[in-house]
C-alpha cells in the first residue's frame, strides 16, 4: 500500500467525475451503510413523530370526550412511548448521517490533496490561495452536507405520506388537504429560490471584494502608517461596504419571503385542515379528538415541509460548490509525462537561448534581465516544455521522474510548516552540513539550535534572508547531480556572500551547477561564464575574457560604479 | 482595565469584554433604535399571529360541544385565515427590516474597524503579530455581519416566539399554562450545558478546518517545491493528517449532539405528555373544557420548531459574540500619544540601546548622526542591526535607553502626519494594493497629478509603468508586480512623499542587476538635498555615499568616507574586498 517514496503517485484521474451531480453522487456512495442507516433511522423517527398528535386524539376521544378514565393509563404509556422513540431514534438517524457528511469531507479533502500530487505544476496560476481555502473547507462542507439534508428532506416526506394516509382513513378530504398543501407549498415556494440564489451569488462576491479590501489594508498597513493613504483606504472600503450593504439589502427582500413563507404557508395549511375538520365534526362525520389529531399532523407535516425546501437549497448549493470542485479535479499537469528514455548524459542544452550548462562545471550566467534568465532555468530543468537537450536526449524523452530526480531548480522556492530536519530532508550530520555550505547557522539558531526546530508555512518566522539562506541548504543537502540556482544570494551581505559562494563550490566540486547572477563573488568561482542579452547567449567563456567588454564589465565589475 | 494590560504586557491585541461588548451591542442599537423597535414590534405581532390558530381551535373544539352552528364555525376559520394571512405579512415585512438593519450594524460596525485598524500604531500591530489582526479582518468580522444579519434575527424571532406561545397558554388556561412551563427547568438545564461544552468543540472544529485549508493552499502555493524535491508523499500525509484531524473533531461535535439533542426534545415532549395527560385528568375533575386542553397541547408541539432553531443557535451566536469581542477588542487599544514638535528634520541617535520585547538588546549604545543632506551608507553583515536603527529613526519603536530624535523631539512622539511628511522608510518588504497603479501611487500625494505620478515612475526606471498606465489594477487577481517592479513603486511613493529623510532599508536588493545602478543613481538625483540614510548588505551605494558607517553587533564599528574607510583598512575595507571579488 505505501507508495514507493522515489516515485510521486500516478494515479488514474478517471476515478473522480467530471460532472457536478455525478461528483455528488460518488461523494454520497462513499458511505452507503451510514446512509442506509441514517435514512431508516429518520423514516421511523418520523412516523414516530406524526404517531404523536394520534396518540393525544386517542386520549381526548377515548378519555376526555367519553369520560372515562379506563383507557388513560394504556393510551399514555403509548403516548410517552411514541415520544421518546422520536427523539431517539431520531438522534441515531442523525448521527449516521452526520457520520456519512463527515467522511464525504474528509474524502473531499482527501481528493484535492492527491489532485494536488497529480496535477503538480499544474495549479500554477489555476488556483487562487482564496479559492484553495473555499474548495477545501466551504465546498468540501457543502457537498457533504448534501447528503444530510437529503436524509431531512426524506423525514419530511416519511412523514407526508405517514400523515396523509392515517388522515386519509380518518376522511378523504383531510388527507387529500394535507398532501395538496404540502406539495403546494412545495410548488409556490420553489420559484422564490431560484430568486434568492441569483441575489446570493452577487452577495457573495461583494463579500469576497470586501473581504479582500480589508485584507489588503492590514497586509500593506505598513505603507499606509508609513506614507500615508489612510484616508484614501477607508473611503473605499466605506464604498465597497456600502455596496455589500446594498447587495444585502437585496438578498433580504428575497430571503425575507422565504423566510415569511416558511413561516406562513404551514400555517396557512393548518387553517384549512382547521376549517375543513371543524366542518366535518360539527356534522359529526369525524370526533373532536380526530379533528385535533388533523391539526396536530399537518402542523408537524408542515413544519417539516420545511425540510424539504432545504432540501432543494443545499441540492443547489452543492451543486453550485461540486461545480466548483470538478472544475478543479480537471485541472492537468502542465508538463507532460510521457517520455520512457533514462540514463541521459551530457550537456544540459536551451535551443532557444543556446545556452549549454556543461558537465562537472560551474556554469554562472550573467544577465542584465532576471526574467529570461530564469526562463532558460526552467526550461533546462522541465518547468516549462521546450526543446532543451540533456546530451543527445530531448528533456521530454526522458522520464519527468528522473529530471525530477537529477536536475534540481533552486528559486523561491516554497517553505512549509515543518522542522528544519523535515525541511533539509536529510541525515542529521548531512543537514548541518547543508546548513554549514548555506551559511545558515543563524537559522539554526533563531529556531533553538536543533533540527526539531518548527518553520512555519511559507517561512513566516524567518526574515527574507535566513529564507533565502535556508532554500539554498534544502537544495545542498538534496545533492541533486545538476543543480540549477537562480539568484541564490540576492538577499545575504557581500561577507557571506563570499563563504556561500566558496562553500557551494567546493560542495558541487565535478558536479554539474548554474547559478543566475551577477555577483564578481560568484564569476571568480565560474569555471564558465554564459553572458545572457535579451534571453540569447551573447557570449561564452571565463569571467575574465568576458570582462575584456565593456557592456560585460558594466554589469559584474563592481569597480565601475 | 488589568485585563488589558495584561494583555498590552504580552503584546496581543486586546478582546472585549462582556461589559465592552454589552456597550458595542447597545450602541448599535441606539445608531438605529427606530427600525430596532419596529422590528420587534413586527416579530412580536407575527408570533402572535401563529400562535392564535391553536387557540382558536380550542374554541372550535368547545364551540362544536356547545352546538355552535356552522356560520359561527366559519366565521372563527375565517378568523384564523386571516391569521395567516396577517402573519405572513407582518413576518415578512419583519424579516426583511431585521435583515436591513442588521446588514447596517454589520457595515458600520465593520467600517468603524477598518477605519480603528488605520490608526493602530505599526509597533502594536507587530509585536502583536499582523496574523491575529488578519484573522479579525477576514474571518471574524465576516462573523459578526452574519450575527447581526442572520443568527441574531433568527434566534429573537424564535425567542419571541416562545414568549408569545407561552403567554398564549396562559390566556387559553392558566391553570395548563402552569403545565405548559415544566420543560422550562429543562431547556435552561440543556442549553446552559451546552453552551459551556459546544464552543470549544466548535471552534477546534473550525481550527481543524483552518489547518486543511492552510496545508493545501500551501500544497498549492509549493508546487513547484513539492515537484522539486519530490515531496508528494509528505503533502499527501500532511493533507491526510489534517482531515482525519477534522473527522475527530467532527465525532467530537456528533458527541456533544447525541445528548443535546433528545434533552431539547424533551424540553417540549415533557409539556406535550404532561398536558395531555393531566390536563385530560383535570378535565374530568370538570377544571378545564376538552378546548383548553387541545388548545395548550397543540401550543406545546409548536414549541418544537423556536426550541429547536434557538438551541441550534447558540453555539453560533456564542462564536459570533466571540468574534464580535475580537473585533470590539481593536478599539480597546488606546491611542498613540504623539505630541512632540520637532525643530527642524536633523536626526540623531545618541548612545541607543535596544532589543526586541522581552528579548535581548540588539543594539548596544549605538550613536549615529546623520547631518542634513548627506547620504549615510549604513553597512555591515546580516544579523548587525542594520534594519533596527531604521525602524528606530522611522519611530516605529522606542528605544529602551538613549534617545532618536528628530529636530531635537523622539521620533517615536512626534505625530505620525507630521512625522511621515520628514521621514519615509522603504523596506524590502514592498507592499502591492490590490487597487489601480494610481491610487497605489498617490497615497503618499493625493493631490499630485498624472504627469507627477508618470514622473516619479520615469525617475526609479519603472518602463514597465508607461506600457500599463495608471488606471491598470494591480495585485494578485489582476497584473502582479514582480519584486524589482514593486520595489521600484515603492521607491516612486518616497519621490511623491518628497520627505526630508528618506531610510532606505535594502530598498533596490530585488531590481535587477543591469537597472540597479540607473535607478540608484536616478534616486540620488532625485533626492537630491534629502538625508538620506541608505542600508545595505551590498556595496554598490557605498563607494558614492557622502559618510559610511560599519555596523557590527549593534554597534558602530567604523565612520567615514569610503577612501577613509579602505584607508583604515579595517572591517569595511575588507568587506569591499570581499564584495569585490578579490580573492582573499
Amino acid at each position: 500500500m505505501k507508495p514507493n517514496p522515489l516515485r510521486p503517485p500516478t494515479l488514474s484521474p478517471g476515478d473522480i467525475p467530471a460532472d457536478p451531480w455525478r461528483y455528488l453522487l460518488y461523494v454520497a456512495r462513499a458511505h452507503t451503510g451510514l446512509v442506509a442507516a441514517g435514512f431508516v433511522g429518520l423514516s421511523i423517527s418520523g412516523t414516530a413523530w406524526i404517531l404523536l398528535p394520534w396518540a393525544i386524539a386517542k386520549i381526548v376521544d377515548e378519555v376526555l370526550v367519553a369520560r372515562d378514565s379506563g383507557p388513560l393509563l394504556q393510551w399514555s404509556i403509548v403516548l410517552v412511548v411514541v415520544a421518546l422513540g422520536s427523539s431517539w431514534v431520531f438522534v441515531a438517524g442523525y448521527r449516521a448521517l452526520f457520520m456519512a457528511e463527515s467522511h464525504a469531507r474528509v474524502r473531499t479533502v482527501r481528493d484535492l490533496t492527491d489532485h494536488l500530487n497529480r496535477a503538480g505544476t499544474g495549479v500554477r496560476g489555476a488556483v487562487s490561495p482564496g479559492e484553495m481555502v473555499n474548495l477545501s473547507t466551504e465546498d468540501a462542507h457543502k457537498t457533504g452536507s448534501f447528503i444530510f439534508q437529503l436524509g431531512f428532506g426524506w423525514m419530511g416526506l416519511v412523514m407526508l405520506g405517514v400523515g396523509t394516509g392515517i388522515l386519509w382513513n380518518v376522511h378523504p378530504a383531510l388527507g387529500a388537504t394535507t398532501a395538496g398543501g404540502v406539495l403546494f407549498i412545495g410548488f409556490v415556494v420553489g420559484p422564490v429560490l431560484g430568486r434568492l440564489q441569483h441575489h446570493q451569488i452577487a452577495y457573495r462576491s461583494s463579500v469576497a471584494t470586501l473581504t479582500g479590501q480589508a485584507a489588503d489594508v492590514v497586509g500593506g498597513l505598513r505603507v499606509l502608517r508609513g506614507v500615508g493613504g489612510e484616508q484614501q483606504f477607508s473611503q473605499r472600503y466605506r464604498a465597497a461596504s456600502a455596496d455589500l450593504r446594498e447587495a444585502g439589502y437585496g438578498v433580504a427582500t428575497a430571503d425575507s419571503w422565504v423566510q415569511g413563507l416558511r413561516a406562513s404557508l404551514p400555517l396557512a395549511l393548518i387553517a384549512a385542515i382547521t376549517w375543513v375538520g371543524a366542518r366535518l365534526a360539527l356534522t359529526g362525520t369525524i370526533s373532536v379528538g380526530e379533528l385535533s389529531a388533523a391539526f396536530g399532523m399537518t402542523a408537524l407535516v408542515a413544519q417539516h415541509s420545511g425540510a424539504m425546501i432545504g432540501m432543494a437549497q443545499s441540492i443547489i448549493a452543492a451543486q453550485v460548490a461540486s461545480r466548483r470542485l470538478t472544475a478543479f479535479f480537471r485541472t492537468r499537469s502542465d508538463i507532460a509525462d510521457d517520455g520512457t528514455a533514462a540514463g541521459a548524459r551530457g550537456a544540459l542544452r536551451d535551443p532557444e537561448s543556446g545556452l549549454a550548462v556543461e558537465e562537472g562545471l560551474l556554469t554562472v550566467i550573467v544577465s542584465a534581465e532576471a526574467k529570461p534568465a530564469e526562463a532558460v532555468m526552467e526550461r533546462l530543468a522541465r518547468y516549462r516544455e521546450s526543446e532543451a537537450e540533456w546530451g543527445e536526449q530531448r528533456l521530454d524523452d526522458l522520464t519527468l521522474d528522473e529530471v525530477r530526480e537529477r536536475v534540481l531548480l533552486l528559486r523561491e522556492d516554497y517553505l512549509f510548516a515543518q522542522s528544519l530536519a523535515a525541511t533539509l530532508r536529510v541525515e542529521e550530520s548531512k543537514a548541518l552540513a547543508a546548513i554549514e555550505a548555506a551559511c545558515a547557522a543563524d537559522v539554526y539558531s533563531s529556531l533553538g539550535s536543533t533540527l526539531d526546530g518548527e518553520i512555519t508555512n511559507g517561512g513566516r518566522n524567518l526574515s527574507g534572508g535566513q529564507r533565502q539562506r535556508l532554500r539554498l541548504a534544502r537544495a545542498l543537502a538534496a545533492d541533486a547531480e545538476t543543480l540549477l540556482a537562480v539568484e541564490p544570494t540576492s538577499a545575504v551581505d557581500a561577507h557571506t556572500e563570499n563563504l556561500i559562494a566558496e562553500r557551494v563550490a567546493a560542495a558541487r566540486a565535478g558536479r554539474t551547477t548554474a547559478v543566475v547572477t551577477a555577483s564578481p563573488l560568484w564569476l571568480a568561482r565560474a569555471d564558465r561564464v554564459a553572458w545572457l542579452v535579451d534571453g540569447k547567449v551573447r557570449a561564452v567563456g571565463t569571467h575574465a575574457e568576458l570582462s575584456a567588454q565593456g557592456e560585460y564589465r558594466a554589469l559584474t565589475s563592481r569597480l565601475e560604479s | 482595565m488589568s485585563a488589558m494590560s495584561e494583555t498590552e504586557r504580552r503584546g496581543r491585541l486586546p478582546i472585549a469584554d462582556r461589559a465592552a461588548m454589552f456597550r458595542a451591542v447597545k450602541r448599535l442599537v441606539i445608531e438605529d433604535k427606530a427600525a430596532f423597535g419596529l422590528v420587534v414590534l413586527l416579530y412580536i405581532a407575527a408570533a402572535g399571529a401563529g400562535a392564535a390558530l391553536p387557540v382558536m381551535l380550542g374554541a372550535v373544539i368547545d364551540g362544536i360541544g356547545t352546538g355552535w352552528a356552522a356560520s359561527r364555525v366559519d366565521m372563527i376559520c375565517g378568523a384564523i385565515a386571516a391569521c395567516v394571512v396577517l402573519q405572513l405579512v407582518l413576518m415578512r415585512t419583519g424579516r426583511r427590516l431585521g435583515y436591513r438593519l442588521g446588514e447596517r450594524a454589520a457595515a458600520r460596525l465593520r467600517e468603524s474597524f477598518i477605519d480603528r485598524v488605520l490608526r493602530l500604531p505599526l509597533g502594536t500591530v507587530e509585536r502583536a503579530g499582523t496574523g491575529d489582526l488578519a484573522t479579525r479582518t477576514s474571518g471574524d468580522v465576516g462573523a459578526v455581519a452574519e450575527l447581526l444579519r442572520k443568527t441574531g434575527p433568527e434566534v429573537a424571532v424564535a425567542i419571541i416566539e416562545l414568549v408569545v406561545l407561552t403567554v398564549a397558554a396562559f390566556v387559553v388556561s392558566p391553570k395548563l399554562g402552569v403545565l405548559f412551563l415544566v420543560g422550562v427547568p429543562m431547556l435552561v438545564f440543556a442549553a446552559r450545558r451546552y453552551v459551556r461544552l459546544a464552543s470549544p468543540v466548535f471552534l477546534s472544529e473550525r481550527a481543524a478546518m483552518s489547518e486543511i485549508a492552510e496545508t493545501l493552499t500551501a500544497s498549492a502555493a509549493g508546487a513547484q517545491t513539492v515537484a522539486a524535491y519530490r515531496m508528494q508523499d509528505e503533502r499527501g500525509r500532511a493533507g491526510y493528517g489534517r482531515a482525519g484531524a477534522h473527522m475527530d473533531r467532527l465525532k467530537g461535535i456528533i458527541r456533544l449532539q447525541t445528548w443535546f439533542f433528545p434533552a431539547t426534545d424533551l424540553t417540549f415532549l415533557v409539556p406535550t405528555v404532561v398536558v395531555t395527560i393531566v390536563g385530560g385528568l383535570w378535565y374530568l375533575e370538570g377544571w378545564v373544557s376538552v378546548g383548553e386542553v387541545v388548545a395548550v397541547a397543540m401550543l406545546t408541539l409548536r414549541l418544537d420548531g423556536p426550541v429547536f432553531r434557538s438551541m441550534m443557535s447558540l453555539s453560533e451566536f456564542q462564536m459570533g459574540g466571540a468574534a464580535m469581542a475580537r473585533v470590539e477588542g481593536v478599539h480597546l487599544m488606546p491611542d498613540e500619544v504623539r505630541e512632540a514638535a520637532p525643530a527642524g528634520a536633523e536626526v540623531r541617535l545618541d548612545d541607543v540601546t535596544f532589543g526586541y520585547g522581552d528579548g535581548p538588546d540588539v543594539l548596544h549604545g549605538l550613536s549615529l548622526h546623520p547631518r542634513r543632506g548627506e547620504r549615510l551608507v549604513v553597512v555591515g553583515p546580516s544579523g548587525a542591526g542594520k534594519s533596527t536603527i531604521a525602524r528606530l529613526v522611522a519611530g516605529i519603536d522606542r528605544p529602551r535607553r538613549g534617545a532618536v530624535t528628530l529636530g531635537g523631539a523622539p521620533v517615536a512622539d512626534v505625530p505620525l502626519e507630521e512625522l511621515r511628511r520628514k521621514v519615509v522608510l522603504v523596506t524590502q518588504e514592498h507592499y502591492v494594493f490590490t487597487a489601480t497603479l494610481r491610487e497605489n501611487l498617490n497615497l503618499a500625494a493625493p493631490e499630485a497629478g498624472d504627469d507627477d505620478l508618470l514622473a516619479a515612475l520615469a525617475t526609479v526606471d519603472a518602463r514597465w509603468a508607461a506600457d500599463l498606465g495608471l488606471d491598470t489594477m494591480l495585485g494578485e487577481e489582476h497584473h502582479e508586480l514582480n519584486l524589482a517592479e514593486a520595489q521600484q513603486l515603492a521607491l516612486a511613493r518616497v519621490i511623491l512623499a518628497d520627505p526630508d529623510v528618506v531610510i532606505l532599508d535594502e530598498a533596490t536588493a530585488g531590481i535587477d542587476p543591469g537597472s540597479a545602478g540607473n535607478v540608484e543613481a536616478s534616486l540620488a538625483a532625485a533626492l537630491d538635498g534629502r538625508t538620506v540614510i541608505a542600508i545595505a548588505h551590498q556595496l554598490q551605494a557605498a563607494e558614492s555615499a557622502d559618510r559610511i558607517a560599519v555596523v557590527q553587533a549593534g554597534r558602530i564599528a567604523e565612520e567615514g568616507s569610503h577612501a577613509e574607510l579602505l584607508a583604515a583598512d579595517g572591517a569595511y575595507a575588507s568587506l569591499w574586498k570581499a564584495w569585490k571579488g578579490v580573492p582573499a
